[in-house]
């Protein structure tokens, strides 16, 4: 008997007890039940125990427990019970049903202990499971998401990744992840990707990855480090969003863009190619005819024979004068015309070596020195007409206009600068041009810088038109009385 | 009646033909040609102390080589206060590009522009609006 008082007060002390008849009445209540359910023992006896029924449990489940207990069965589970105030708590609740002779349970003792914390945690985290799975179905459901692990490999993509890279997911798991490389990106690019995610940073930009169809696609990329408790990253989670339509479209502007530019730069060559034209047609076509004309006119009107035999005898040169310009603006037209002239490869040495036979003599007479500075075989794919005349035009040039205070020496450049373009220059120590004064000119027709009988002003025009049709830029330095180069880019 | 007027060209045949039409008139005593702006420049700038040797009236081409008319106006403008005379400018030439015309017609000492070919009324008028 001591014993089972012993129980008693063990139990009372720890547990919330409360004692119903087969009815359901309440007949007695430990202090641990009235402090919990926040009555007064003498406001719950002789109460039926639904007084303190939250109305949580469907009735299937209170039908259950006492189908259970009115069985004479015991009866354990989880009851979520409402105090005095309104207040709701959990109970861990075990129902011993205890019997008469018959067998019949004449009273029920409910043993309960608080779980309310753990129950309210319990929900807290299925509150945030619910709230992580939705957040997960929303991500899915709009983006392309992907997961490797530290190592790049990939873990986990959803059905969007499966669908733009038009992979199934079975041939995606365990692949490395460049599996999707365009091979679009430099190093570089990927090397600071990596770094950055390497070291815990959230990476964001725009990837063109490669399907498996070969086809490419441009994604809008955020990579998210996951972090172990080591601050290290275990695995990467990739959302991504297809902004391929976008990507095309920026291609596409860029591209218009590029040919609008393109384009405006021709219409300004060839307005600047016009401009240059009608100056040529006002000054070097127009000055001879007025001259024609106003000899014309004053032979009419003198009446000395003398006169106008002096005046007619004038006139020719005026024409023959007037047909040259004329021929030299038709060969300058050809060669703008001629954009298929034939190429060929051309050995610069051999060119020149050819070249300078002609001026052998100039050569021998002025003890000019001539030198060839560039590697032996350099080859030039270029129309041999053009290079000869280029080549022809600049070394004349050179020996035409030397200074009459030293002998003439001339050094012939090459030099291969990138992959297609080879820069030629001829280097002399004559007069030079005093380029101050006439920068804008020296490549125009009919203009001229020095004394010269033989000056005309036709074969700077002419190398610079053969240039120019080549898409090559020829330019010069010069200083008075120290010498002039001419450089000469070719596009080969 | 001036005591000079000088031509800068280089178009022997405009210039052979322009001596004669202006001698023709009798209103000219002197006339001197040179064959581009170097040179008319550096008569001027050797005389510049000598204004009774300068001229009254310059004719001047703008395509002529070594120094082409622009390029003389350049040089002209810089020495002009320095001439104790004045002398007034017609840019005579073949041109007919706009361009050129007013390029010139902003040019303070360019009192005219000429289109070639140059007519002896209009020399006439030129000389008589300076005397």
């Amino acid at each position: 008997m001591e014993n089972i008082n012993d129980y008693k007060y063990a139990l009372d002390e720890s547990s919330i007890i409360a004692i119903t008849n087969q009815k359901g009445i309440i007949i007695h209540v430990n202090d641990n039940f009235c402090k919990i359910s926040k009555y007064k023992a003498e406001e719950l006896i002789g109460q039926d125990h639904r007084i303190i029924n939250s109305g949580y449990h469907n009735k299937e489940f209170i039908k259950e427990l006492w189908f259970t207990i009115a069985n004479g069965h015991i009866w354990k589970g989880e009851l979520k019970n409402k105090a005095k105030d309104g207040t709701v708590y959990w109970v861990d609740t075990t129902i011993v049903p205890f019997l008469n002779n018959e067998g019949k349970p004449y009273q029920y003792v409910a043993i309960r202990s608080d779980i309310t914390s753990r129950k309210e945690s319990e929900e807290e985290l299925r509150k945030i499971l619910r709230e992580i799975s939705d957040y997960k179905y929303a991500l899915d459901e709009s983006a392309i998401v992907a997961i490797t692990n530290q190592q790049g490999i990939i873990t986990h993509v959803n059905d969007n990744f499966c669908k733009i890279s038009k992979y199934i997911s079975e041939e995606l798991i365990g692949q490395d992840h460049r599996i999707i490389n365009s091979g679009h990106h430099p190093k570089e690019f990927i090397k600071a990707l990596w770094t950055t995610i390497a070291n815990g940073k959230v990476w964001k930009g725009e990837l063109k990855n490669l399907a498996k169809d070969g086809t490419n696609y441009w994604v809008d990329t955020t990579i998210v480090p996951f972090l172990n408790q080591a601050g290290k990253p275990y695995q990467y989670v990739a959302i991504r969003s297809d902004i391929t339509e976008r990507k095309n479209g920026e291609e596409q502007i860029r591209q218009n863009n590029e040919r609008a530019v393109e384009h405006a730069r021709i219409s300004e060559i060839k307005n600047i190619q016009l401009v240059d034209f009608c100056n040529i047609v006002s000054h070097n076509l127009r000055a001879p005819l007025i001259n024609i004309s106003m000899l014309v006119d004053y032979m009419d009107q003198t009446d000395d024979n003398e006169e106008r035999k002096e005046i007619q005898a004038k006139i020719k040169p005026v024409v023959n004068h007037l047909m040259e310009v004329f021929n030299e603006l038709v060969e300058s037209i050809q060669i703008k015309q001629d954009t298929e002239i034939e190429q060929e490869y051309v050995d610069l040495k051999e060119c020149i070596n050819k070249i300078l036979i002609g001026f052998d003599t100039q050569i021998k007479a002025y003890e000019a020195d001539i030198k060839l500075d560039f590697e032996e075989g350099t080859m030039l794919y270029y129309p041999p007409k053009y290079l000869d005349s280029i080549l022809t035009n600049l070394i004349s040039n050179s020996l035409r206009y030397k200074s009459p205070d030293r002998k003439p020496s001339i050094v012939i450049r090459a030099k291969r600068n990138e992959e297609h373009t080879l820069l030629l220059s001829v280097e002399d120590n004559g007069l030079g041009i005093d380029l101050l004064l006439h920068k804008d000119q020296i490549f125009k027709i009919r203009k001229t810088f020095h004394r010269h009988p033989d000056s005309k002003g036709f074969g700077l025009f002419m190398i610079k038109t053969q240039v120019d049709a080549m898409n090559g830029r020829i330019w010069a330095e010069s200083t008075i009385d120290k010498g002039s180069t001419f450089f000469i880019e070719f596009k080969n | 009646m001036i005591k000079s007027l000088t031509l800068v060209d280089d178009d022997d045949v405009f210039v052979f033909l322009t001596k004669k039409i202006i001698q023709q008139t009798n209103l000219v005593e002197l006339i001197k040609v040179f064959g581009n702006g170097l040179d008319a420049l550096n008569f001027i700038k050797e005389n510049i102390n000598y204004p009774e040797v300068l001229p009254e009236i310059i004719l001047l081409d703008l395509s002529m080589p070594i120094m082409n008319g622009w390029q003389f106006l350049d040089e002209f403008t810089k020495i002009n206060g320095d001439i104790g005379k004045k002398i007034t400018i017609y840019v005579c030439s073949s041109s007919i590009s706009p361009d050129d015309i007013a390029r010139a017609k902003i040019i303070s000492e360019v009192s005219d522009f000429i289109i070639k070919p140059i007519t002896k009324d209009k020399l006439v008028d030129m000389i008589k609006s300076i005397g």
